[in-house]
């Protein structure tokens, strides 16, 4: 039963989403083409040739009824076809695969990395509540994650690649590099990916190490805890296997709700580092007011993200012997 | 009478927190030059000189690429990450309380709202704000719209929940069977208690404005007429020498460690108010 409420509410998201991606552009006053060539504000002016033009005049349909123009979307959509990049001069689809890879690679990394040491710390922090290494943890993990990512980023650039020269700064492989061997490919790979990674994981941490700390805290209070202890249990037994396995229930939670948040770092980090992931051609169809894109990479984001709710929600049922008989 | 005491009593627990007093003490530092700009300000952060000057007696933090003091916008800047923090904390805050309080106390309405605070807290919020605020002209008012749109949810899911315990309580019982109307129930007995964790709330919601607004200027969207610490950075990162010369030290690093400095400041004061809510955090740490 708690299943398929579950889905229904995902279809029923998924829908909203595509809708919205529909009807924002055909909402806002004038017409989408008219953004194009007179926005206020823009850093760039756009000048349309008729060919790009009818490409647009097509991909928005605006020649036919509504209801055609959303049939139609819709089933573009189901085609794989987000419409044409007017800065790239392709199909959007085709530029966010490309791009899917290397932001997957850094929002995998960095969202394995920034749980388990969230976690790890967490645990240490409320096992040692009160004391001088919880104190210690608690403010320099609240202080470091007040930096905005892109600050951060640039920063880091600053430090490490220009005065230290230690990481490179741009780019997530060296340009018009060719490789004798896989692994000589996939350690330039890392050494692109050192310094973005680090950045999200530093502005990501605090955030789980302080629901793990909250969390651990509470448990601590709870009465099967004083039993442990009442039945003469060993201290670290207790933290290790009555405390740390309840308190990571609500963690589970956390990394689907993180992972929507953590992308948004991951478009400023992938913007100040100028590495190749979809946040980055987020940033460049803003510059470039390339709408069709910036709608596509949209779309692409808020669906895998809703994919990875839907997985966090699907693991959370099998944790917890409770939801199970809902 | 009670409210003053209420107030004392507040003030002192919370004055126990070192991490409370340092925050509050670094936000009221940006609430003084926010409120008092035009006279802390050496100039009208609109006003040309010449570009690219480092760092003078003139120009305590040099000028930009167009020839404004940067110290002055940076003062200027505390007026827009305040002010739209502020602004739309409480709005959403009062928007959020009401949705919650309702929907904690009447069940339909209430199944139904949670189902719409699901859609919004599944979609990202970073891309769907990039996503309308291109679409939208960039000025400081459409901002505050989107950002009140995107924050009220959360608040109404927190209330909400929080009701749904507060209304099982035995004073509420007792209230609704000596026929108490539900106005009176919802403003007297439960809206008090939701209180505090209204407060913790409003200050997480600040600071998320407050990084909201800066990476919404930093990728060039934000209303390029306001002078924002976000927009300084900006038009910095955007600057072909930033990296490779001596420039980022008066451009760049001020204005990142002013908003830096603010949502310390609110996370600060953020976790002290946690702690004196939380009785299970309470007494643990006081730092």
């Amino acid at each position: 039963m708690h299943r398929i409420t579950k889905i229904t509410g995902y279809v029923a998201i998924i829908l909203v989403v595509l809708s919205f991606n529909f009807f924002l552009p055909r909402l806002m006053p004038g017409d989408p083409l008219s953004f194009l060539t007179g926005a206020p504000g823009m850093d760039m002016p756009i000048v349309l040739d008729e060919e790009t033009r009818a490409k647009l005049l097509t991909y928005y349909g605006l020649d036919k009824p509504l209801s055609q123009q959303f049939y139609d979307y819709m089933l573009g959509i189901l085609h794989g076809d987000l419409g044409w990049s007017i800065y790239h001069n392709a199909p959007v689809s085709d530029i966010l695969i490309g791009a899917l890879k290397w932001t997957f690679l850094l929002v995998g990394t960095s969202t394995a990395l920034y749980m388990v040491l969230g976690i790890l710390l967490g645990a240490i922090s409320a096992w040692n509540r009160g004391g001088k290494s919880d104190v210690g943890l608690l403010v320099s993990l609240l202080s470091i994650g007040s930096f905005p990512p892109f600050f951060l980023g640039m920063l880091f650039i600053i430090l490490f690649s220009v005065k230290l020269n230690l990481f490179p700064a741009f780019g997530a492989q060296t340009p018009f590099m060719e490789y004798s061997s896989l692994l000589e490919e996939a350690s330039d790979i890392l050494y692109h990916l050192f310094l973005p990674v680090t950045t999200l994981v530093i502005s990501h941490i605090g955030g789980v190490y302080l629901l793990m700390r909250n969390s651990m805290l509470n448990v601590i209070g709870e009465d099967y805890i004083l039993t442990a202890r009442a039945k003469g249990m060993a201290e670290w037994y207790i933290m290790r296997k009555h405390a740390t396995k309840n308190a990571l229930l609500p963690i589970i939670t956390m990394i689907a709700l993180r992972t929507g948040f953590m992308i948004g770092g991951t478009i400023l980090v992938e913007t100040v580092f100028a590495y190749p992931g979809v946040g980055r051609l987020l940033f460049d169809a803003v510059m470039y007011r390339d709408y069709p894109l910036l709608q596509g990479a949209f779309l692409i984001i808020t669906l895998v993200i809703i994919a990875a709710n839907f997985v966090a929600d699907m693991v959370y049922v099998q944790l917890d012997p409770r939801l199970k008989h809902d | 009478m009670t409210e003053i005491k209420d107030l004392n009593r507040f003030w002192n627990a919370y004055k126990e927190s070192r991490l409370g007093l340092i925050g509050l003490v670094i936000l009221l530092f940006f609430v003084t030059l926010a409120v008092f700009a035009p006279y802390i300000a050496p100039y009208d952060p609109h006003e040309m000189f010449k570009p690219m000057e480092h760092p003078s007696s003139d120009h305590l933090l040099g000028t930009n690429d167009i020839g404004q003091d940067i110290l002055s916008e940076l003062i200027y800047g505390a007026r827009v990450s305040l002010f739209i923090a502020f602004f739309v904390s409480v709005v959403s805050g009062i928007i959020g309380t009401a949705f919650g309080l309702l929907s904690g106390y009447f069940e339909m309405f209430g199944f139904f709202l949670m189902r719409i605070v699901d859609a919004f807290l599944a979609i990202p919020r970073l891309p769907l704000i990039i996503v309308i605020a291109a679409f939208m002209r960039p000025s400081i008012w459409n901002l505050i719209f989107i950002f009140i749109i995107l924050g009220w949810p959360i608040t109404t899911r927190i209330i909400r929940s929080e009701v749904l315990s507060l209304r099982t309580r035995n004073y509420v019982e007792a209230a609704r069977m000596v026929g108490a109307p539900d106005t009176y129930i919802l403003m007297k007995h439960i809206l008090p208690n939701v209180f505090p964790l209204l407060v913790v709330r409003l200050i997480i919601e600040a600071s998320h404005v407050i990084i909201a607004e800066s990476s919404l200027s930093f990728l060039g969207l934000g209303d390029p007429v306001v002078k924002s610490w976000g927009m300084i950075l900006h038009y910095a990162f955007v600057y072909p020498t930033i990296f490779i010369s001596d420039l980022w030290m008066w451009w760049m690093l001020p204005a990142g460690l002013c908003i830096t400095l603010t949502i310390l400041s609110l996370t600060f004061i953020g976790y002290a108010l946690e702690e004196l809510v939380n009785p299970r955090l309470r007494g643990m740490t006081r730092i």
